[in-house]
Formats: C-alpha cells, sequence, structure tokens
C-alpha cells in the first residue's frame, strides 16, 4: 500500500461542530481522510465520539460545517457512506444474503452486478453456506461478518465503524479485526473506525486521531506505520500504545 | 420431539376431560337444579340441532351467517384499520391529526354502538357487521400503530446510510418490522369481532348464532345456549389458529418462536 501522504483526500471533513441546546458536543472538529486509508479515532468514554460519527452520517445535522466527499458535499442519496453500528444491526426477516444485498437493491443497482458483489464479498467472509439462514440461526460473530460483509459490498466512499466491536469477547474480537485487515486491504476502502481501545486503534489503524475529553477537538493525530500482522508485544506497538495511552490521559 | 407432543396431546385430552366430569358431577350432585344441564344432554341437543331445523334454518346457516357478518366486519377492519395505524405509527403529522379523535373513540365499548348502529342503518345486516367492525377496528389501529412506533431506530438509521427514501425505509424496515404486532392486533381483531356479533345478534336477529342462544333464552332452553356458546369458542379458536398459521408463513424469520 503506497504512503499516506502520496494519496489523494478521499473525504474532508471541515469545521465539525455540534450543540445540544447550550452544551457543546463537538468543537470545531476538522481533518481529512485519504483514499483507502484506515483511520481510528480514540478519545475517552463520554467524549462524544458517538455523536461525531452520527454527525458524520448524517443522522443528527451538523450544527456547524460539513463533510465532503470528492469534494462535494456528502449525500447519501449520491454517496455511499456505510455504517457499521455497536449494536447487532442485522434485518431479523432477511436472511444473509439479503441482508447483504439490501444497501444494494436500495441503490438500485442492476441484478447482475448486485448477483456478483454480493457473491464476492460473502465468499470472503467465509458465509457462503449461511447464505440462507437468518441472523437468529447464527453466532455473534457470523451477525458481525454479516453487517460488515453489507458494508464492504457496497464499496463505500468512507466505511464508518463505531465500536463494532465493543460487545465481543477478547478472542473473537482478535479474529474479526484480522478478517476486518483483510477485507479493507483486499477491497480497498477507506475506513473511519471509532473505539475507546487503544490497543485495537493500535492494531488496526494507519494513522489514529486522538479526542480531548467533552466538547470533542482533535487533540493528537498519531501515525501507525507498523508492517502488518502486527505483534501486540513488539516493542514499537507497545510504544505507540503508550504514547497514545499518555495523549488520552485527562486525569 | 415426539414424546413431548404425545405428553401434550395427553395433558390437553385429561384438561378437558377433567372439565367435562366435574361438570356431571356437579349436575349429578344437583347443585343447580335444571338450570344447568349436563354434558351429555348438551351433545344430545347439539345432535338434535344438527338433525332440524332452528327458527327455519339449519344450524351451518346459522353459524354461516355469523361468520359472515364476523370476517365482513374483520376485513374491513383490517384493511382501513392497519393501514391508518400503520401511518400513524409512521408519520408525525397523520398520527397529530389522528391521533386525539382515535384516542376519544377507542374507549367507547363497541356495544354502546348498538343503538345508534340501529338508528343509522335499521336492524338489517349493516347494523351488525358495523358492531363487529368497531370492535375489530380499535385493535387494528392501535397494534399496527405500537408496532410500528417500536420499530428499532437502528435498523431505519442503517437503510438511510444506503441512501433510502422514506418509502424505502417503510417498506424495507418499518412494515416488516410491524408485523409481529400487526398480527397480534389480528388475533385480538377477531377475538372481539366474535364478541360483538354475538352482542349485534342478540338484538333483533332471525339467524346466527347468537339468535340461537337468545332463542334457547327465550324458551327456557339452556342446552341449546351452551351450544351456542361451545360453538362461538371452537370457531373462534379454528379462526385464531388459521390467523396463526397465515403469520407463520408470512412472517418466517419467526418460525423458531412461534412453533
Amino acid at each position: 500500500m503506497t504512503d499516506l501522504k502520496e494519496r489523494r483526500t478521499k473525504v474532508e471533513v471541515k469545521n465539525l461542530t455540534k450543540c445540544y441546546d447550550d452544551l457543546l458536543v463537538l468543537d470545531d472538529v476538522s481533518f481529512e481522510v485519504k483514499e483507502g486509508e484506515f483511520l481510528c479515532i480514540v478519545g475517552p468514554t463520554g467524549c462524544g465520539k458517538t455523536t461525531f460519527l452520527n454527525t458524520l452520517a448524517k443522522f443528527i445535522p451538523a450544527t456547524k460545517g460539513d463533510i465532503y466527499v470528492d469534494g462535494v458535499p456528502s449525500n447519501p442519496m449520491i454517496h455511499n457512506l456505510s455504517f457499521v453500528f455497536q449494536e447487532p444491526s442485522c434485518i431479523p426477516w432477511k436472511t444473509v444474503e439479503e441482508n447483504i444485498r439490501l444497501g444494494l437493491e436500495i441503490k438500485k443497482i442492476p441484478e447482475q452486478e448486485i448477483k456478483t458483489r454480493v457473491e464476492k464479498v460473502i465468499n470472503l467472509v467465509g458465509l457462503q453456506n449461511y447464505r440462507h439462514y437468518y441472523p437468529r440461526q447464527l453466532s455473534s460473530s457470523m451477525e458481525q461478518r454479516v453487517v460488515i460483509a453489507r458494508s464492504f459490498v457496497m464499496n463505500p466512499d468512507l466505511l464508518l465503524m463505531d465500536e463494532p466491536y465493543g460487545q465481543l469477547d477478547v478472542k473473537l474480537r482478535y479474529y474479526l479485526e484480522d478478517e476486518l485487515i483483510r477485507l479493507w486491504k483486499e477491497l480497498n476502502s477507506t475506513v473511519l473506525f471509532v473505539t475507546h481501545n487503544i490497543e485495537e486503534a493500535v492494531y488496526l489503524a494507519e494513522r489514529i486521531i486522538v479526542l480531548t475529553p467533552k466538547p470533542a477537538k482533535i487533540k493528537a493525530e498519531v501515525i501507525v506505520d507498523l508492517p502488518r500482522p502486527r505483534d501486540f508485544t513488539a516493542p514499537e506497538f507497545v510504544k505507540i500504545r503508550e504514547q497514545v495511552t499518555e495523549l488520552i490521559r485527562w486525569w | 420431539m415426539i414424546a413431548i407432543k404425545r405428553s401434550n396431546q395427553f395433558y390437553n385430552f385429561v384438561s378437558i376431560a377433567g372439565v367435562l366430569l366435574l361438570w356431571q358431577l356437579v349436575v349429578s350432585a344437583g347443585l343447580f337444579g335444571k338450570l344447568v344441564p349436563s354434558p351429555v344432554a348438551v351433545f344430545k341437543e347439539f345432535i338434535d340441532m344438527l338433525q332440524n331445523p332452528i327458527g327455519g334454518r339449519s344450524l351451518f346457516m346459522h353459524l354461516w351467517f355469523s361468520i359472515k357478518r364476523v370476517l365482513t366486519a374483520f376485513i374491513t377492519a383490517v384493511v382501513t384499520g392497519v393501514p391508518l395505524g400503520l401511518f400513524m405509527g409512521w408519520n408525525k403529522k397523520v398520527d397529530a391529526i389522528v391521533k386525539p379523535v382515535f384516542e376519544l373513540l377507542k374507549p367507547i365499548p363497541p356495544i354502546a354502538w348498538i343503538p345508534l348502529a340501529i338508528l343509522w342503518f335499521g336492524i338489517g345486516e349493516t347494523p351488525k357487521v358495523f358492531i363487529c367492525f368497531v370492535g375489530s377496528f380499535v385493535p387494528c389501529v392501535v397494534n399496527s400503530y405500537t408496532g410500528m412506533r417500536y420499530v428499532d431506530p437502528l435498523l431505519i438509521d442503517m437503510t438511510k446510510t444506503f441512501g433510502a427514501t422514506r418509502r424505502q425505509q417503510f417498506i424495507d424496515v418499518g412494515l416488516p418490522a410491524s408485523l409481529t404486532a400487526v398480527f397480534a392486533g389480528l388475533q385480538n381483531a377477531l377475538s372481539l369481532g366474535w364478541m360483538c356479533v354475538l352482542a349485534a345478534e342478540l338484538v333483533g336477529a332471525r339467524e346466527g348464532v347468537g339468535y340461537i342462544i337468545t332463542l334457547g333464552m327465550d324458551t327456557a332452553n339452556p342446552a341449546m345456549i351452551i351450544v351456542g356458546m361451545l360453538i362461538i369458542g371452537a370457531v373462534g379458536a379454528a379462526i385464531a389458529v388459521i390467523v396463526r398459521r397465515i403469520e407463520r408463513i408470512v412472517c418466517p424469520w419467526k418460525r423458531g418462536i412461534t412453533s
């Protein structure tokens, strides 16, 4: 993968500000995401990470500022901003395959292309033998893989992930993190991953943005230039983890 | 599984046999004099009603009249009430317009509409169907409304990220997510429809199961009354089973829970 500096800017967040009445939650946040970048956002608990993502995804309106995709203000009708939620978000009445197809059907992609894209992604996440299963028939890791497949199949301009592995046990999280990296590399997607888990951020990211306590502002950016697969115990890994931990410390 | 099924059927049989036995014992003990007929007397009355016309019509014709009234009212209530409830739950403006009127009318018992129904529609079929409709309409609206209001907002947000229009959000998420509550409402609507048909037929009907019950009262024949009541119970239960089967076909993802 090419150096971050050499890649073109895919997404620009400019002066993003969010207030709830008098409560300032996001304070003039601006940054860029490069094409095909894996960017992690970390910050102390309650700093407004989820509000930040919800504002980016336009679930809630920003008080000021906007997000630009390829230089154009982002619009879900023309851009692909896929979102992976913290909670399981498979549609219970749709099978695995129908869940993965959903976004493409909404976008009215031609049927032949839907079939090709779904087939590719369903094989990548290893769910080809479960395509006709309903979510209730799957384990939680499989369900989360369906959600991730549903997002990647869109070839998203920006994939927003809100602590998607926060509710899973460590072993499962490691497994899904590796799978996420594999998909990201394979499909060359641009990912913005929010987490409160510093180790997870260092393991996944090419770059980490550290937010301040509320109101959230950008405190620092940390480049994670480590080879993959990354080793949690490697001295370079530990060093970056401690550096981010120190940045996040607010007490 | 077979052992469990057999065991359940056995308990069902024991339950019904127990009630019949208790009933027979109470009658044999003479606790209620002639006011409560024995199960055997009720069965004999049932056979007699099958063989001889009641008020000039066969038992099946009476049953058909009642079913026709309930189903006509039920289908009308479903066609009007379910979309209304869904749109009230989906659209805040529709909710703001309809809800105050609906909240005012909702607590009025369907039976309270009988005098007005007779004044408006006379004593033909229409008032009877109207009363059943009023009974069935309310649960159709309430459950569809509740089902839509409790749609997981996460799923709606998820479709929004794909650029779904409001119509797509409704069809892909809102409607299917509400179906479980809608079907629960249909079950209630049927039960209330049956309650109301009886009340409607008690007033000036010449046919129907309600008429059989009234005739039983007028001729001091408690066995006939009980046959009428049991027919209502049996048909109501049969229709409820049919609705549950339809639900299993329409909502196959729930099969693990409902079966």
